[in-house]
C-alpha cells in the first residue's frame, strides 16, 4: 500500500469562538473513493473548506502527498491538482455550457480538448454546448461542474452534495461517473448526507456527527443499522 | 492517470509557500497603518509645542527635526499604509457584492424566462 494522498490528522477548527470540527482524522489514497457521510450540521463541509485551504484549521495537520501543507492558500493548492467542487452550484449559471467549459482553460489545456473529452463522457452536454447553463436541468448543471473540474486534470477531487435536490436515478448515473473518474486514479472524497447510492461506488465510508468521525471503515461494512443510528441516535 | 501526473503534483505540493494566512497580515499592517497616523500626528504636535516653548533657535531647529520631520513622515508612511489596506477590503467587499448580486439577477432573469416558456406553451 503507497502512502496516502490525502490525510486529515486530529483536525479540529471553528468559526469565530464556536468549535465545529473537534478532532477529526482521515485518510485517502491513491484511486480510492471515500464517502463522507453526516447529519445536518454534522461539519461536513466545514471538513471540505478546510481540505481545499480555504478555512484553517485551529489545530491539526492537513497532509498533501505526504506533505503538511497546513495552511497552505488554497487557489495555490487547487493549481497543484486538489479540486473542489462545493455545495450547490459550480458553475457559471450565466455562461453557456462552452464558455463554462472555457473558463476552465486557465488550468493550460487547450479549450479542443476539455471539449472533445467533456462530450465523450457527457454526450447529453454536448446536445446543449450553447444554451445557458443555469437554464440546464440540475443534473445535467452537476455533470457540467464535474466536467469542468476534470478539465483541470485533478489528481484530488473533493465534491460536496452531489445529489442535492437531484432525482435518485440522476443521482445514480452522476456516482458512475465518479467510480469512473476514480478508475483513472482520482482520489475522491464525497460528501452525502443520503448514504445509499454513494456507498455503492465508494471504498471507505466516514460517518461525521458533531464534529467527530463517529464510525469509519469499509464501506461494505456500514449497513443500515449503523447509518440509522448515526442519523437518528443522540 | 499516470505516475508523471502524480509526479508533478508532490512536487508543486513541496514547493508551495506556507506563510501564515494573509487576511492576518493585512489586518497587522492596517493597524500598523492607523498607529503609525496617529503616532506621528502626536510626534508633530508635541515637536511643534516644545519648539514654540524656547527661544534658543538651536533648540527649536532640533525640536522641530525630531518631532515634526519625524512625525510628518510617520503621518505620511501610516496613512499610504491605513488606506492601501482599506481600500483592498473595501474593494473585495464589493466585488463579492456584485457578484452576488449578479447572479441572483440571473436566476430572477432565468425564472422569469420559464415562466413566460410555461404560459406559451399552454
Ligand atoms: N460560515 C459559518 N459561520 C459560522 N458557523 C458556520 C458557518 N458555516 C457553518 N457553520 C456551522 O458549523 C456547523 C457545521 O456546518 P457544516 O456546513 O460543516 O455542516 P454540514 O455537515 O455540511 O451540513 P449540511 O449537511 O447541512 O450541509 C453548523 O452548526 C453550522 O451552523
Ligand atoms: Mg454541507
Amino acid at each position: 500500500m503507497t502512502n496516502p494522498i490525502l490525510e486529515l490528522r486530529n483536525i479540529r477548527a471553528s468559526y469565530g469562538s464556536i468549535e465545529v470540527l473537534h478532532g477529526v482524522n482521515l485518510s485517502i489514497g491513491r484511486g480510492e473513493v471515500v464517502a463522507l457521510l453526516g447529519p445536518n450540521g454534522a461539519g461536513k463541509s466545514t471538513m471540505i473548506k478546510v481540505v481545499s485551504g480555504l478555512l484553517r484549521p485551529t489545530s491539526g495537520q492537513l497532509i498533501v502527498g505526504g506533505r503538511d501543507v497546513t495552511g497552505a492558500a488554497a487557489n495555490a493548492l487547487a493549481r497543484a491538482g486538489l479540486c473542489t467542487i462545493p455545495e450547490g452550484r459550480g458553475i457559471f449559471p450565466n455562461l453557456t455550457v462552452r464558455e463554462n467549459l472555457l473558463m476552465a482553460t486557465y488550468s493550460g489545456h487547450k479549450l479542443s480538448d476539455i471539449e472533445e473529452r467533456t462530450y465523450a463522457r457527457f454526450p447529453r452536454l454536448s446536445e446543449r454546448r450553447t444554451q445557458l447553463a443555469g437554464t440546464m436541468s440540475g443534473g445535467e448543471q452537476q455533470m457540467l461542474s464535474l466536467a469542468r473540474a476534470l478539465a483541470t486534470n485533478p489528481v484530488i477531487l473533493l465534491l460536496d452534495e452531489l445529489s442535492m435536490g437531484l432525482a435518485p436515478l440522476i443521482v445514480a448515473e452522476l456516482y458512475q461517473q465518479v467510480a469512473a473518474i476514480a478508475a483513472e486514479g482520482v482520489s475522491v472524497l464525497v460528501v452525502e448526507q443520503f448514504a445509499r447510492t454513494v456507498l455503492g461506488v465508494a471504498d471507505q465510508a466516514v460517518l461525521l456527527a458533531h464534529g467527530k468521525v463517529q464510525v469509519s471503515g469499509k464501506a461494505s461494512d456500514i449497513g443500515e443499522d449503523v447509518l440509522a443510528g448515526a442519523y437518528l441516535g443522540s | 492517470m499516470n505516475e508523471d501526473r502524480i509526479q508533478t503534483f508532490t512536487e508543486e505540493i513541496g514547493e508551495l509557500k506556507l506563510r501564515g494566512a494573509r487576511a492576518d497580515r493585512e489586518r497587522w499592517l492596517l493597524i500598523l497603518g492607523g498607529l503609525g497616523l496617529v503616532a506621528g500626528v502626536g510626534l508633530a504636535i508635541f515637536g511643534g509645542f516644545q519648539a514654540s516653548g524656547t527661544t534658543n533657535l538651536g533648540d527649536q531647529v532640533a525640536f522641530l527635526a525630531t518631532g515634526t520631520l519625524i512625525g510628518l513622515a510617520l503621518v505620511i508612511a501610516g496613512a499610504a499604509l491605513f488606506i492601501r489596506y482599506s481600500i483592498a477590503r473595501f474593494m473585495r467587499f464589493w466585488l463579492v457584492r456584485l457578484v452576488h448580486e449578479h447572479r441572483s439577477e440571473t436566476d430572477r432573469v432565468i425564472s422569469a424566462l420559464k415562466e413566460i416558456e410555461t404560459k406559451l406553451n399552454k
